[in-house]
């Protein structure tokens, strides 16, 4: 996939262009405003991630001008700006997402690809990794044709994991993407770990081989190698 | 004190002490001018006997009169001093006279005189001497002062009901116009009871003619105004700041996500890293927090709905469900329908804090007790056995210290509350932390 990073501070570009660099992403990067605007204009790309204070103008003006001339790019709004109203600002003018400031780069991640999903997977919802086939409309999971019966939570950690497949997830980012903001009570994220050990062992009864590692006890690895 | 009751004190002690000073000073200049005249005709009186004992070389008749008395005394050559002096009078006649003035109305009191009723008054007398057929007499002619007494009392009575006057005229004054007159300044005072420097009510300008009051009335609008002006600059400088944290953090989130994709960590490298991400989060969340205090407090968040109160409870209970499960925590809940306006991010805020605050402060194996009727919602925790204490724990970043929170949850709820008209109140019942919110 092609994805272009519009984001004026160097070290989170940096860190977003790094993690998401892999075997078949086209990674492109502006870091102002006239820049990013010459590139939307000239190529096309899966997804845009949009920060929205940029130096030379604002991005939502990029925002306007991409719908303007119906380019279909899948664009994700990456803004220290948490109110409602910026988000639904964003989510009229034709975002497909909206991501606040500080995130963590599995969470971005995630979003990118459901957004890349969304655009390219028409007619067919099915998404396939080894012998795991996710039907995406269905919320359905199986295993070699077996069907496995998955908690919400654990259909979520699933596609969260293979969004970030071959990453180091942080307890921390897992406990926030399925609990969400909210999640303010400690820092001790144990709890999640029933969750994972309770997916990991509905896939492997079901015939998978065993894809979610533990990484040094800072969090979860989903990998096939 | 009220000023009026200050200002009546000392307006009547003043009045009371210049009428005093004033009778005493008209007391004595007419008690001088009345002596002065007396003294002339005594001298009058001395005169006429020196006469008579010239062309008669002997001594007058002593003759009754209505306030003059005249006595002569032979005494020894030279021995007299001649002066002037204050003495008694003795009235043989005023008890007759009044009796007959109040009696028979007669226009002749004399002539029913009664020698022997005898009273004494003051007078004043010349002592004076004489020498008459070789012989030496003292003189000693007294008249009455009585009629100066007289004139006495009518000045005393005459200043008393002045100062009654006064006195009155002071209180009448002082209950009808100074109240009007100090009107203003009550309402003043009303304007600044309710003065908020969070809101964007100003304080109005007053319709008076008084100079001062429109003098204050001046100082307090341009004080109020720039009270709020500086609180709004500061709230901007705290808007400002927590922004501007949010994209070195965002950098220091994303390198410690790309840190963690490199090599192997030993154990120790591991902890440091969780205990980096721990600490990150921390920041995030308080940072988040006082972006939301801000944002409560100016009432930024609008979008209001109406809520089933109900549902909202019960989503939120199954969302904690596997952190109850973690902390073996028992809860139980009575929930009645409760629908109420208001947006519902907030209220998701509301009562995420307040459980979260019952997990958190909760020990493992304890209970939590949600309830929710039409008039009130109570959610109870177990935890430290004591009493937490009531405002300081709705105080910015107070916390224990034990506590891992931002210190602003409660802060933010109180406030969250006060948005939506609601209180939110700290109780200790047996083992129960109780908070409830009274709709």
């Amino acid at each position: 996939m092609k994805i272009l990073i519009i984001e004026d501070e160097s070290g989170l570009r940096e860190s977003i262009e790094e993690y998401f660099m892999e075997a078949g992403n086209i990674c492109e990067t502006a870091s102002n405003y006239p820049e990013a605007l010459a590139k939307v204009n000239l190529y096309r790309y899966d997804c845009i991630l949009l920060d929205i204070t940029l130096p030379g103008g604002n991005g939502i003006e990029i925002l306007k001008n991409l719908k303007q001339k119906n380019f279909a790019d899948g664009v994700l709004i990456i803004s220290a700006k948490n109110s409602l109203d910026d988000r639904l600002e964003g989510l009229d003018l034709g975002a497909d997402d909206y991501l606040v400031k500080p995130f963590h780069l599995s969470e971005l991640k995630a979003r990118v690809s459901a957004i890349i999903r969304r655009k390219t997977f028409s007619g067919n919802n099915l998404l396939l990794f080894n012998e795991i086939t996710i039907d995406l409309l269905a919320k359905t999971v199986k295993v070699n044709d077996q069907s496995v019966k998955l908690t919400r939570k654990e259909y979520a950690l699933l596609l969260y994991f293979i969004a970030n497949k071959g990453k180091v997830v942080s307890k921390n980012a897992i406990a926030e993407h399925l609990w969400g903001d909210g999640i303010d009570l400690s820092n001790n994220f144990d709890f999640i770990y029933s969750h994972i050990k309770n997916l990991r062992k509905k896939l492997m009864e079901a015939g998978s081989n065993d894809y979610i590692e533990a990484a040094y006890g800072m969090g979860y690895k989903f990998t096939d190698q | 004190m009220k000023l009026l009751a200050r200002y009546n004190r000392v307006n009547l002690v003043t009045t009371i002490i210049v009428m005093l000073i004033t009778g005493i000073v008209y007391y004595q200049a007419i008690n001088l001018i009345l002596t002065d005249k007396i003294d002339k005709d005594l001298v009058v009186e001395e005169n006429e006997i020196f006469d008579y004992v010239n062309l008669n070389h002997q001594l007058p008749q002593v003759f009754e009169s209505n306030d003059q008395q005249i006595t002569f005394t032979e005494q020894s050559p030279g021995s007299v001093k001649r002066s002037f002096i204050n003495t008694l009078y003795r009235n043989r006649e005023r008890e007759d006279h009044e009796r007959v003035e109040h009696g028979e109305h007669s226009e002749h009191p004399k002539k029913h005189r009664h020698r022997h009723e005898e009273e004494f008054e003051s007078g004043r007398g010349l002592i004076t001497s004489i020498t008459a057929g070789g012989k030496y007499y003292k003189i000693l002619i007294v008249e009455s002062k009585v009629e100066t007494e007289d004139l006495i009392q009518i000045i005393f009575a005459i200043t008393a009901g002045v100062i009654l006057l006064l006195l009155i005229t002071l209180f009448v004054t002082n209950r009808l116009l100074l109240n009007r007159l100090w009107q203003p300044f009550y309402n003043l005072l009303k304007e600044l009871r309710l003065f908020n420097v969070a809101d964007n009510k100003d304080i109005p300008q007053l319709q008076t003619t008084i100079e001062e009051f429109n003098e204050l009335n001046k100082a307090i609008v341009t004080m109020s105004s720039r009270v709020k002006s500086d609180y709004k600059d500061l709230k901007t400088f705290t808007e400002n700041a927590s922004h501007e944290l949010l994209t070195p953090i965002a950098v220091i989130n994303s390198k410690l996500d790309t840190l963690i994709q490199t090599d192997n960590f030993s154990q120790q490298q591991s902890k440091l890293l969780n205990d980096l991400y721990s600490a990150v989060s921390r920041l995030t969340r308080l940072n988040q927090s006082l972006l939301l205090l801000v944002k409560i407090e100016n009432k930024l968040v609008g979008d209001k709905q109406f809520i089933d109160l109900h549902s909202s409870l019960q989503e939120i209970i199954i969302q904690f469900d596997e952190i109850f499960q973690d902390k073996e925590l028992k809860v139980s809940s009575e929930l009645d329908d409760k629908v109420l306006h208001g947006s519902p991010y907030l209220i998701d805020i509301l009562l995420n804090n307040l459980l979260s605050n019952a997990i958190r402060h909760n020990y493992n194996g304890g209970t939590i007790i949600i309830k929710l009727n039409e008039e009130k919602l109570v959610i109870q925790n177990t935890g430290d056995n004591a009493a937490l204490q009531n405002e300081q724990i709705f105080r910015r970043f107070h916390k224990s210290s034990n506590s891992e929170g931002s210190g602003l949850g409660l802060t933010i709820s109180r406030q969250i509350c006060e948005n939506l008209g609601f209180t939110l109140n700290y109780t200790f019942e047996g083992i129960y932390h109780t908070f409830t919110i009274i709709f």
